[in-house]
C-alpha cells in the first residue's frame, strides 16, 4: 500500500495569528492623505481590512479610509465588528429622514452608559419628548441665556491672572502662553451646562470628571467601566436633585437680578407626558446626554476651529476683522472636523443598498464623518477652507439644506434626531471665542509644546480625535 | 437615484415613507434594560485577541461565571456561554437563525445548499464509512517506516481532506488543485479581506472546475458525492455547478480534522491515557466523546435573533448576533464535574448519541457545533443515514483504531511542545502541531 498522498501538505503550513501577536491590530502609520495598501481584487478594486477601523493609523488619518469605502464600499459589511457602515452623504441623510426604516436602538449609541437617553427612541416616541429638552436650548430661552454665556468666558480668562500653573499659563518677555484647554476650553462648555440645567457650583469639578469618563467609556472601549461607574454616580447625585426641585424649583437669573426663567431641571421636573410627570430616570439619563453631548463637542468644536484658524493665517485675519465670520468659521470647522463621528441605526426591514443585503435588525453606522468630507457634496473637502461656497452656514434646520449649490455638514445630524443641542454649542463656541480673540492679541500656535505627526515637524492632524491640548502664544500688554 | 430598497420579509417592497408601527419601541422596554451590568473583569478586546486564539479557556470561564450573557460591544454580539443556554439557543429554530457560511464569504452566485437531500446525506455516510478505514491505513502507511511524524498535519489534517477528495472521486492528478481551491474558499469565510478575496475566487475556480466533471457524472454516475448532486431529481430543475460548490462550502470536515488532532493531542498528554485506550478499545468511543466536550474544534456558532426576545436577563434586538460559545458550554461546571480535566471514559457524559436537547438517559453531550443539533427523532428515521455526530465520531474512532495498532511505544517528542490554536480568530481551535516518535507495530 503507498502511502503517498495524492495533494502537498504544505498546503496546512499557514501561520497562526498568534506566532506574531503584534501584528494584530498594527498598521504602519501613514503620511497624512494616503491609505495602507490593504490588498487588491483582481478587478482593481482596493480591499478593505475592518481592523484598521480599530487603529492608531486611522485615528489619526481616517480620510484616505473613509474615501476608500465611498468609492468603492458605499454600504460596507464589517465581518469582524457585525455592522454595516454607510458612508455617502446622500445615504445617510435618506436615512436620518426615514427613522422608520432606519430606528434608533436600546443602548445602541451609548453602551449603557448615557442610559436610555432620546438618542435611542424612534417615531411618535421620540417625537413626544423631544421638544421637552430641546426647547429650553433655542430661541428666545437661549437668547435670554446668552448674557450668561459670555459671563461665563469673560469669568474664566479673567482667572488667568489667578492661575498658578505654568503649564496652564504662564508669562515670560511680553509673551504669554495658555494652554487653551485646561485654561478656558475644557471647562467652559460645563460650566455652561451646568449653569443651564441649574446645578450648584460645587459640582463642577465632579461634573468634569463625570463627564469625562463617560465620554472615554462609550462604545466597546476599554474604559467602558469607568463609564459605567461614572454614570452611576451622576444618576445617584442628578436623583438628589430631581427630588428637591420637586419640591421646590429653582431660576436663572440675569445680571441684574431678575429671573430669566426656571432651570432646565425645574422645568423638567414640571413636564408631563401623556398625562404622566417624567419619571426620575428618564430626566437622568437626558441630563446625562446633555452633559456628556453638551461638553465634549463644544469643547472640541473650541479647540479644532482655534487650531484650525491659526494654521490659515490669512483666514484668521478676515475672522477678526469681521466678526460675523465666526459663524462660517464655526461650521466649517464642524464639517472639516468634527467631534462626534455618526450615528447607529437598526434597519428595520430587510433592505439592499447599493448592491449590499443588509437583514433586518443589523446595526448600521452612519458616518457623519465620511458624509462632510463627501467630494459628491463637498469640493476639496480635505482643505478647510472657511470661504468655500458649497457649505451652508446659516440657521441649523431640522430639515436639512440643500439649495443653490450649498450643503448642510452633518456634525449636528439632519431629521428627527437633529441635535437638540446644536444652537446653544454654536454660541458657546462663537461668543467664547470673539471674548478670547479681545483678550489675545496676535494669537499663534506654540509649535514647540504641541504634538507632532510622524515626520517629528508638523503640527498632528486632528483626525478622529479633537485636539486635546492647544498652546497658545499671544502678546501681552 | 432611490438610494434605498426596502423589501419586507414575504419579498415584496415596501413603499417608503409610510407611517405604521413597525420598529418603534416603546419607552417601557428601554426602562427593562438597565445600566448595572459591570464589565470590570474582561475587556472585549480580549475576545479578538491572539491570547484568546491560543487559549480561550480562561476567558471563557470569566464569562460564563460571570455574564451568562455578556454583551460585547466592539464586535456587537452577545456571548452566551452555560451549557444549557447554548443548547437551548441551538435547539430554538423559532427565536433564532443560523446565516450559512456563503453569506458570511459574500458568496452571492445562487447557488443552493443541496446538504439536506437524502441522496447526497446517502452518499456522504457511504463514501465516508467505506472508505475510512482504507484512507487512514494508507496516511499512516506514509510516515510508519520513519519512526516520527507530526500526527497533526500528516495524520489528521491529510486523513480529513483525503476523505474528502476520495468522496468525490477526484482524479488524484487534480487533487492539489482542487485541495487548494477548498481550503482557500473554507478559509475565505471571515472577516480578512485578502482571505475572503481568496475565497472568493476559489469558489470561482472550483465552479469552473465541477462543470465539465457534473456533465460527465451526469452521464455516467458513480457513487460518489459529485453522481449524488449530478443526477439529483429536484422541482427546480437538475443542480449545477454552484449548488455543487455551495453545498461542499457547507459541509464540516473541520470537526473530524480538529478532532483527531485534539484527540490525539489529549491521549499523548498523559501516557496512562493512551495505556487506557490501548487496554480497552471500547475507550476510544469515549475518548472520541470526551474530545467533543473538551477539545471542541469548532469554539463557537453565530445564532443570529429572528425578532426581539428576551433571554438570560437581556433582551436581544431582532437581528442581533448570539455567539453560542460551545467552549464555554462544555466545560460548565454546572454540568460536568472537573470540567477541565480530560477523563476518558467520563461517567457524567452521555455515551450514546444525543438526541433532542443535547441529552441522553438524563446526561449531557458534549456540544459540537459544527455538526448540528442533535436529531429530533427519538430514534435514526429508516430511510435516512446516519447522522453527522455518528459519521465524525464513528470515523474518528476508525481512523484513531488504525493508527493505534500500526505504531508502538508512540510518545510525544521530547521537548517538542503541541500547539493547540486558533490560527485565526474565528478559525477552529485545533492541535497544528503534534510531533510523535514511535516504533512500526
Amino acid at each position: 500500500m503507498s502511502g503517498g498522498c495524492p495533494f502537498a501538505l504544505d498546503i496546512f503550513a499557514e501561520p497562526a495569528a498568534t506566532d506574531d501577536p503584534g501584528a494584530q491590530f498594527n498598521f504602519p502609520l501613514m503620511p497624512e492623505g494616503e491609505a495602507v495598501d490593504m490588498g487588491h481584487a483582481p478587478d482593481g478594486t482596493p480591499l478593505f481590512d475592518p481592523r484598521i477601523l480599530n487603529s492608531a493609523e486611522f485615528m489619526r488619518n481616517p480620510y484616505p479610509y473613509y474615501r476608500l469605502l465611498r468609492d468603492h464600499y458605499p454600504v460596507f459589511h464589517d465581518r469582524l465588528c457585525n455592522t454595516y457602515y454607510v458612508t455617502r452623504y446622500e445615504d445617510i441623510t435618506n436615512c436620518y429622514f426615514d427613522d422608520e426604516g432606519f430606528n434608533t436602538i436600546p443602548k445602541g449609541s451609548s453602551s449603557g452608559v448615557l442610559g436610555n437617553t432620546q438618542l435611542e427612541l424612534s417615531g411618535v416616541e421620540h417625537r413626544r419628548r423631544r421638544n421637552l429638552y430641546g426647547q429650553h436650548l433655542v430661541g428666545r430661552s437661549l437668547r435670554n441665556r446668552i448674557p450668561a454665556i459670555q459671563r461665563q468666558a469673560r469669568g474664566m480668562i479673567e482667572a488667568w491672572e489667578r492661575i498658578d500653573d505654568p503649564r496652564v499659563v504662564s508669562k515670560s518677555n511680553g509673551v504669554g502662553t495658555v494652554e487653551l484647554g485646561r485654561a478656558f476650553a475644557n471647562e467652559f462648555p460645563i460650566r455652561v451646562v451646568c449653569e443651564v440645567l441649574g446645578f450648584p457650583k460645587e459640582a463642577q469639578d465632579d461634573f468634569y470628571y463625570w463627564y469625562n469618563s463617560m465620554m472615554s467609556g462609550l462604545g466597546g472601549s476599554q474604559t467602558h467601566q469607568q463609564g459605567l461607574e461614572a454614570r452611576q454616580h451622576l444618576e445617584d447625585y442628578v436623583e438628589g436633585i430631581v427630588e428637591a426641585r420637586r419640591k421646590e424649583p429653582t431660576w436663572l437669573y440675569d445680571e441684574a437680578g431678575n429671573p430669566i426663567s426656571k432651570d432646565i431641571i425645574t422645568k423638567l421636573c414640571e413636564t408631563r407626558v401623556d398625562g404622566d410627570f417624567l419619571s426620575t430616570e428618564e430626566i437622568t439619563s437626558n441630563i446625562a446626554l446633555v452633559v456628556g453631548g453638551g461638553g465634549e463637542t463644544t469643547r472640541g468644536a473650541i479647540l479644532n476651529m482655534w487650531y484650525l484658524l491659526l494654521q490659515h493665517a490669512e483666514q484668521f485675519e478676515a475672522v477678526c476683522n469681521d466678526d460675523a465670520l465666526w459663524d462660517t468659521a464655526f461650521h466649517e470647522t464642524l464639517r472639516h472636523s468634527s467631534s462626534i463621528g455618526g450615528q447607529p441605526r437598526h434597519n428595520t426591514y430587510d433592505v439592499v443598498m447599493h448592491g449590499v443585503k443588509v437583514p433586518a435588525g443589523s446595526l448600521m453606522q452612519m458616518v457623519d464623518f465620511s458624509a462632510n468630507h463627501d467630494e459628491r457634496i463637498f469640493k476639496d473637502p480635505e482643505t478647510f477652507n472657511i470661504f468655500r461656497d458649497d457649505l451652508y452656514s446659516g440657521k441649523i434646520l431640522r430639515s436639512g439644506y440643500n439649495r443653490d449649490g450649498r450643503h448642510n455638514h452633518m456634525a449636528f445630524g439632519v431629521g428627527p434626531h437633529l441635535c437638540p443641542g446644536a444652537w446653544i454649542s454654536h454660541q458657546e463656541a462663537v461668543e467664547g471665542s470673539r471674548i478670547l480673540l479681545k483678550h489675545l492679541k496676535n494669537p499663534r500656535i506654540n509649535v514647540g509644546r504641541m504634538p507632532k505627526d510622524i515626520d517629528g515637524e508638523s503640527l498632528r492632524p486632528i483626525g478622529l480625535m479633537s485636539v486635546r491640548e492647544l498652546h497658545l502664544d499671544y502678546d501681552l500688554g | 437615484m432611490k438610494a434605498t430598497e426596502v423589501i419586507g420579509a414575504n419579498g415584496v417592497a415596501i413603499p417608503q415613507g409610510t407611517r405604521g408601527s413597525a420598529g418603534f419601541r416603546t419607552y417601557e422596554v428601554h426602562q427593562r434594560e438597565r445600566v448595572g451590568q459591570s464589565t470590570e473583569k474582561i475587556k472585549p478586546i480580549q475576545l479578538v485577541s491572539p491570547e484568546f486564539a491560543r487559549n480561550p479557556y480562561p476567558f471563557l470561564d470569566i464569562l460564563r461565571e460571570n455574564y451568562p450573557c455578556f454583551r460585547d460591544w466592539l464586535s456587537n454580539c452577545y456571548w452566551v456561554t452555560r451549557y444549557n443556554d447554548v443548547t437551548s439557543i441551538f435547539t430554538d429554530d423559532a427565536n433564532f437563525e443560523t446565516r450559512p457560511k456563503r453569506w458570511m464569504l459574500g458568496l452571492d452566485n445562487g447557488g443552493s445548499n443541496l446538504g439536506g437531500e437524502v441522496p447526497v446525506l446517502t452518499a456522504i455516510a457511504n463514501g465516508i464509512d467505506g472508505n475510512a478505514a482504507r484512507l487512514a491505513e494508507q496516511a499512516v502507511s506514509g510516515f510508519a517506516g520513519r519512526g516520527r511524524a507530526d500526527l497533526a498535519i500528516e495524520f489528521a489534517a491529510r486523513f480529513a481532506l483525503e476523505l474528502l477528495l476520495n468522496l468525490l472521486d477526484l482524479p488524484e492528478r487534480d487533487a492539489d488543485r482542487f485541495a487548494g481551491h477548498y481550503l482557500a474558499m473554507k478559509r475565505g469565510v471571515t472577516w480578512e479581506p485578502r482571505l475572503r478575496q481568496r475565497g472568493l475566487e476559489a469558489a470561482g475556480e472550483l465552479e469552473r472546475y465541477f462543470e465539465p466533471l457534473l456533465e460527465r457524472r451526469r452521464a455516467d454516475p458513480g457513487a460518489d458525492l459529485v453522481s449524488a448532486i449530478a443526477t439529483l431529481d429536484r422541482e427546480d430543475g437538475r443542480a449545477s455547478a454552484r449548488d455543487l460548490v455551495v453545498t461542499l462550502l457547507e459541509l464540516d470536515f473541520d470537526t473530524l480534522h480538529g478532532t483527531l488532532a485534539n484527540l490525539w493531542l489529549r491521549l499523548l498528554e498523559e501516557s496512562g491515557r493512551l495505556q487506557s485506550v490501548r487496554d480497552e478499545p471500547r475507550f476510544l468511543k469515549l475518548a472520541v466523546l470526551e474530545t467533543f466536550r473538551h477539545s471542541t474544534p469548532v469554539l463557537q456558532a453565530m445564532r443570529f435573533a429572528r425578532h426581539e426576545v428576551e433571554r438570560f436577563g437581556r433582551l436581544i434586538p431582532e437581528g442581533g448576533l448570539v455567539v453560542c460559545s460551545a467552549a464555554a458550554g462544555n466545560r460548565d461546571p454546572r454540568i460536568f464535574r472537573n470540567p477541565d480535566e480530560f477523563i476518558v471514559n467520563r461517567k457524567d457524559l452521555c455515551h450514546r448519541e444525543a438526541r433532542g436537547q443535547y441529552r441522553t438517559d438524563g446526561l449531557a453531550t458534549g456540544i459540537t457545533v459544527g455538526l448540528g443539533p442533535p436529531s429530533k427523532h427519538p430514534a435514526i428515521p429508516e430511510d435516512r443515514p446516519r447522522s453527522a455526530f455518528a459519521i465524525a465520531r464513528d470515523t474518528a474512532v476508525t481512523a484513531s483504531a488504525v493508527l493505534l495498532d500500526a505504531l508502538d511505544d508512540l510518545q510525544l517528542e521530547p521537548g517538542a511542545e503541541p500547539y493547540p490554536v486558533c490560527r485565526r480568530i474565528g478559525e477552529m481551535h485545533a492541535c497544528w502541531r503534534l510531533p510523535v516518535r514511535f516504533r512500526k507495530a
